[in-house]
């Protein structure tokens, strides 16, 4: 094999060349990073000020406010970020301060447009700002962008419809979860949840029926975070048949969290031993989060069972379950379970 | 508002203040200032426990999420330290339960978690201090 | 035989070796490098795609659905660091976790360390028994104030998979992370690596997170506080390979919805999953690999929707060999780990039902990392003793090297403009040259040798050889980069 110098010359001036022409890149990438960073921190600076005194609630009569409106150019563009950015960190008076100056800047009119923009990344600041401006008005657009084609977007829409808090966008917001192709993610529909108050217990309740487990799953967690009980037919229903076993452990954490005496029966039906081990032990939990006095008998029974972790969780449920919870360990006193029971217990007490 | 008046005559108060995020620590020492406090203002763990040690405050305000030496992290060394009855308030991110548990475990004295009101902000310093003498 | 004799005998066989050869080797050589970069060209998107999240970040501070995490934390004479990497992993920026600490029957004083530090005291339970263990479990102990996420089990010495399999059955949350003693967390890792299980709650079963060397960097109190580059050469050029490996080679493989290999360092996985195969294999060299192997065999095999994924921040860092004898010893049991584990699962290869693992990632793994040494070693030996009986002219043999390991460092490159753009972790521009240099001189002299230690370490499978672990050794990956 002999070659030519003109295909050994050829190759390796490509290669060479191509390994020089990403060295130079990796030197572009940082150079240019750097010099975005001061040239934003140029045109900020005289700005920064009154800013600051503005967020940090020092404005009174207003003036540093207005300032702020009179910005023009790159410069309100580049404002116009910062502001958005303080507004994640302040609340209060400071920042409807700020949400102002950006309608006087025209941009949370601008950001209504940008929602039809072509670029991610343009559609998903401009859902936030609105979001951190809490404008009411855009409710629509953005339950409209949960179903955007990208994941950055929906959940930015989602964001901001938890920050406005408007319940109408409950519904939605649930049903984006299970959309085929396009789902929201099941965290951040939670978060947005959390934050739209009272009204939204009937939507979780249609939500535990939804064909798509994340779903239903989300559902159920949140009725037991807010304390949803209308939501508890549901919650049993999902806990007695539902084929997967995740929504199966989030709906008996639930019930241990809000259900009545009247579910000690449902939980305690989910401890025998034909049931999977961590069903069981989610069950035994939440029958010591209920706390209702039902549920000593199989709580006891339990205390002999194979699992050591179910034994001892049974074991401190019947301990703080008073007297009659106490009575019932009798007989187990040398169990290890029991005997580790106690000793937790005892160490919690003391430390308290 | 501004800080409790006290004796005119005395040096006004120290108050170390640690976050990397450069708008919260600007603000935050603003507000303090404006109130009457002396502020030194870090932008991260190392920093303000250096900080401490060199010159320690009367009062510590000290962000949880810092890139190395945390809020808690730093904390736990001002616990640990001759100057342990110091006030520390810690700042952080909505709903972190954990921070919480943790923080008080340490030993925080209080909590403020953001999007935090300013005011709001000055008004627990200033009822940690009054506590504190 | 005459000395003339001699060489025209050895000249036909190179000649011949050649004719038949040459041509697939060259292929194969410039076939391996360009599927990684298609792999990289698949987490170039990948990180696009990751950019625009970073830039459009909704702040997740682990509220809701944060599941639970369990740290699994094996350890054997490690009593100089023990309390320190405890405590910080205690103080992990997280809703919900737990440390379980488990002495593998260490010599030393770690266990005595953690009990003064913690203050411990012994709890009479005992461990459940999911996963069966072989070994004798000495006790359980928690500390006194009963409030501290800590539980330290001591056992009798079986190795760092049976150590791992009783930390499973004493972690009382859904997920399990494994981690060393000696591995250093991001205090926001957690957030990062359990997102996946929040976003996707009911079908994510495991997720990984990409590993950083950390030799060099500024370390207090258990943290990282400035990311420097190594110090010496070996461990430079370990970050480099690291960076292509994980980073994209990872990235690439779980954007193609393939991802078969979760670092040994830092794995997240679902526990009643880990449960339901059986737990870490204790004898088995890649423990980890072979564990998510199994994993992907037996949903598969049941046909059930689940999912696993790669998350490229750095959420772990640990310490790479710094000597040529540590890192020998580390490649040969990687490699060894890799080829048992591929052969253990070969049934695996192109059946329909293991999807893309079947038809893609295993064939690739087999081809491409396992063969790989095997063929370099050919084109190491084959072409200097071409050049040398002048079969080829020296034009040849510069343009053999050129497409070998010009293309490889082009393909590093690659990674390290990638690396550059989504996470800038080195602030000096020193480290950008001193990458650059490891990235080509790892082409010269490390490269080889470590083909060499993976043939070694696959040659004593072959044999049969027992691998001497000794009692435990310390773990690095159970990953071989390429």
């Amino acid at each position: 094999m002999i070659i030519g110098a003109a295909l050994l010359v050829g190759a390796t001036v490509v290669i060479l060349g191509a390994c020089v022409l990403l060295i130079l890149a990796v030197v572009a990438v940082r150079a240019r990073r750097h010099s975005r960073t001061q040239r934003d921190e140029m045109l900020l600076s005289p700005l920064r000020p009154p800013l600051i005194t503005v967020a940090s609630g020092e404005d009174d009569d207003g003036a540093a406010a207005e300032q702020l409106t009179w910005a023009t150019g790159v410069s309100r563009t580049v404002l116009d970020r910062n502001i958005v950015e303080m507004l994640t960190k302040i609340r209060g008076v400071p920042a409807e301060q700020l949400v102002h100056v950006l309608e006087v800047h025209g941009a949370v009119d601008a950001a209504v447009v940008e929602m039809s923009s072509r670029s991610t990344v343009k559609r998903a600041r401009a859902a936030q700002l609105l979001g951190l401006a809490r404008a009411g008005h855009t409710v629509p657009l953005l339950v409209e962008a949960l179903g955007d084609e990208a994941v950055e977007v929906r959940n930015s829409a989602a964001y901001a419809l938890g920050l406005i808090g408007d319940p109408a966008a409950a519904g939605p917001v649930l049903a984006a979860i299970g959309a085929p192709e396009r789902g929201l993610p099941a965290a951040t529909a939670a978060e947005a949840l959390q934050s739209m108050g009272v009204g939204i217990s009937e939507v979780l309740r249609d939500g535990m029926a939804d064909p798509n487990a994340r779903t239903r799953m989300v559902a159920a967690h949140l009725s037991g975070e807010r304390s949803f009980t209308r939501g508890l037919p549901e919650l049993r229903a999902l806990l007695d048949a539902d084929p997967d076993l995740t929504v199966r452990e989030t709906s008996a954490t639930a019930i241990g969290r809000l259900g009545r005496s009247e579910d000690v029966g449902i939980l305690v039906r989910h401890t025998v031993p034909s049931e999977p081990l961590a069903l069981r032990r989610a069950c035994v939990i939440a029958l010591d989060d209920l706390g209702e006095a039902e549920a000593i008998p199989a709580l006891a029974v339990l205390l002999d069972d194979s699992d050591p972790r179910l034994a001892e969780l049974a074991a401190t449920a019947l301990l703080s379950m008073g007297p009659d919870g106490r009575d019932a360990l009798a007989g187990h006193e040398n169990d290890p379970a029991v005997r580790s029971a106690r000793l937790l217990a005892g160490l919690q007490k003391a430390s308290a | 508002m501004s800080a409790p008046a006290g004796d005119p005559d005395a040096s006004p108060v120290r108050v170390l203040v640690a976050d990397d995020d450069a708008d919260i620590r600007d603000l935050v020492e603003f507000k303090l200032t404006q109130a009457g406090y002396a502020v030194e203002a870090v932008p991260d763990g190392i920093s303000a426990w250096e900080a401490f040690a060199a010159n320690p405050p009367q009062l510590a305000v000290l962000d949880v999420m810092m890139p190395g030496l945390s809020g808690i992290d730093v904390l736990r060394k001002i616990r640990e330290s001759e100057f342990s009855t110091v006030p520390v308030l810690l700042l952080s991110a909505k709903s972190r339960d954990s921070d919480v548990d943790t923080g008080f475990a340490v030993g925080a004295d209080d909590y403020v978690i953001k999007p935090f009101s300013p005011r709001e902000l000055l008004h627990r310093v200033n009822g940690m201090l009054a506590r504190a003498r | 035989m005459s000395w003339d004799g001699f060489v025209e005998g050895l000249r036909s066989f190179v000649l011949w070796s050649m004719d038949v050869t040459a041509v697939p080797i060259i292929v194969y050589f410039i076939l391996i490098n360009t599927s990684l970069l298609v792999l990289i060209v698949l987490a170039y998107l990948e990180f696009r795609a990751q950019q625009r999240r970073r830039s459009t970040a909704v702040s997740w501070q682990g509220a809701g659905l944060a599941p639970g995490v369990s740290l699994l934390v094996p350890a054997y004479n490690e009593e100089a660091g023990i309390v320190m990497a405890v405590k910080s992993f205690l103080t992990l920026r997280y809703p919900r976790h737990e440390v379980v600490v488990v002495d593998d029957g260490s010599s030393d004083q770690t266990f005595a360390r953690l009990e003064e530090a913690f203050d411990l005291v012994q709890v009479p339970r005992e461990l459940p028994h999911e996963v069966p263990i072989r070994a004798k479990v000495l006790g359980i102990f928690v500390p006194r104030d009963g409030r501290t996420r800590l539980v330290v089990v001591r056992k009798e010495n079986s190795g760092r998979s049976e150590a791992i399999n009783v930390a499973i059955n004493a972690a009382s949350e859904p997920l399990v992370a494994m981690i060393d003693g000696d591995s250093i967390l991001e205090p926001d890792g957690l957030l990062h690596v359990t997102r996946p299980f929040a976003d996707d709650p009911t079908r994510m079963v495991a997720t990984g997170g990409a590993i950083r060397p950390v030799n060099g960097s500024r370390v207090v109190s258990g943290r990282i506080v400035r990311v420097e580059m190594p110090q010496t050469w070996i461990p430079r050029i370990q970050l480099v390979e690291y960076l292509r490996a994980f980073l994209l080679g990872r990235t690439g493989w779980s954007r193609l919805g393939s991802l078969i290999l979760i670092s040994g360092a830092f794995g997240l996985f679902r526990r009643d999953v880990v449960v339901e195969v059986g737990g870490l294999d204790p004898n088995s060299i890649g423990e980890d690999f072979e564990l998510v192997m199994r994993i992907h065999k037996r949903l598969r095999d049941e046909g059930r929707e689940y999912s696993i994924e790669f998350v490229p921040e750095p959420v772990s860092w640990t310490e790479v060999p710094v000597t040529a004898k540590v890192l020998r010893n580390q490649r040969r049991r990687w490699h060894r780990g890799l080829w048992e584990t591929l052969w253990a699962y070969r049934s695996m290869l192109f059946r329909p039902k293991y999807g893309r693992i079947g038809w893609l990632a295993l064939p690739y793994y087999w081809l491409f990392e396992l063969f790989a040494p095997l063929l370099e070693l050919f084109g190491i030996i084959i072409v200097p003793l071409a050049l040398a009986l002048g079969i080829v002219n020296v034009p040849f043999a510069i343009l053999f090297l050129v497409l070998a390991y010009g293309y490889a460092v082009l393909v590093t490159l690659s990674a390290m403009v990638v690396d550059e753009w989504a996470f800038h972790k080195h602030d000096r521009w020193r480290a950008i040259w001193q990458t650059i240099a490891a990235s080509i001189l790892e082409n010269i002299g490390y490269r080889q040798a470590t083909v060499w230690w993976r043939l070694e370490g696959w040659w004593s499978s072959l044999r049969g050889k027992k691998h001497v672990w000794g009692v435990m050794t310390r773990t690095g990956f159970d990953e071989d980069p390429a």
